[in-house]
């Protein structure tokens, strides 16, 4: 068992540099990785549709970096076979077309519940992870509130 | 009576006017009395107060808790990152 399997997460105000992040998860042994990377949708047709300007982010740093170490060790403990976990969280100003949020997760092989590890990891960072965006569009602006209420120990 | 921090983000931030602020609360006071006191304190809070998230050291926190000293305690709408 290789102890020192990378992790990475982090909030940022600089651009996603997803060859750098995907370099960094790759080991040896790595085969197969899972990228998810959400980006900011100028046309929004599900729901009501509308067209957005621009979003603006905010995090609670500290805790966020807390809850996405906690969410990479939820993703080692439900899929061992993970080698490398990157999450990042991009911040501040960003406008349609640009990657917001990026989840990778690393395995030898893609039948490994890699691409099921990574999808776990965007979903939890959408419940868990201190951070809040406001839609910006000519119609104003709103705060985009999500719907999750953690528990006692999440 | 407890010193404690308060940092507010995103909805609440905005309506309360500020991003953190310190205060002085009884030394029993827990998560649902200091939502009171700011709701009564601060009346732009009241609405937001209701679904607001809670954090005592920037662990998820809930009513019954008491306020610990020295908190950070943070407040904040259900989040929407990703």
């Amino acid at each position: 068992m290789i102890m020192n399997l990378p992790t990475i997460y982090s909030i940022t105000e600089d651009e996603i540099d997803l060859n750098d992040l995907l370099a960094k998860i790759t080991l040896a042994s790595t085969g197969a990785a899972a990228i998810f990377t959400g980006m900011v949708r100028g046309e929004t047709s599900r729901g009501e549709a509308h067209e957005t300007d621009y979003l603006e982010y905010e995090a609670y740093v500290p805790m966020a970096d807390a809850k996405m170490k906690q969410v990479a060790e939820e993703i080692r403990t439900k899929w061992p076979v993970i080698e490398g976990i990157a999450i990042v969280q991009r911040v501040g100003k960003l406008y349609p077309k640009t990657p917001t949020v990026l989840i990778a997760c690393t395995a030898a092989h893609r039948d490994t519940g890699v691409f099921e590890a990574a999808r776990y990891g965007i979903d939890r960072l959408k419940e868990i992870v201190p951070i809040w965006k406001k839609e910006v569009s000519t119609n104003g602006e709103f705060w985009v509130e999500g719907e999750y209420f953690p528990k006692a120990g999440e | 009576m407890n010193h404690i921090k308060l940092l507010l983000f995103a909805t609440l931030r905005e309506r309360a006017g500020v991003k953190s602020m310190e205060l002085d609360i009884p030394v029993d006071m827990t998560i649902h009395g200091l939502k009171d006191k700011l709701s009564s304190d601060f009346p732009t809070l009241k609405e937001s107060m209701k679904s607001a998230l809670i954090t005592i050291n920037r662990e998820y926190a809930f009513d019954e808790a008491v306020v610990p000293a020295n908190a950070e305690i943070g407040m904040f709408p259900p989040v929407s990152g990703g």
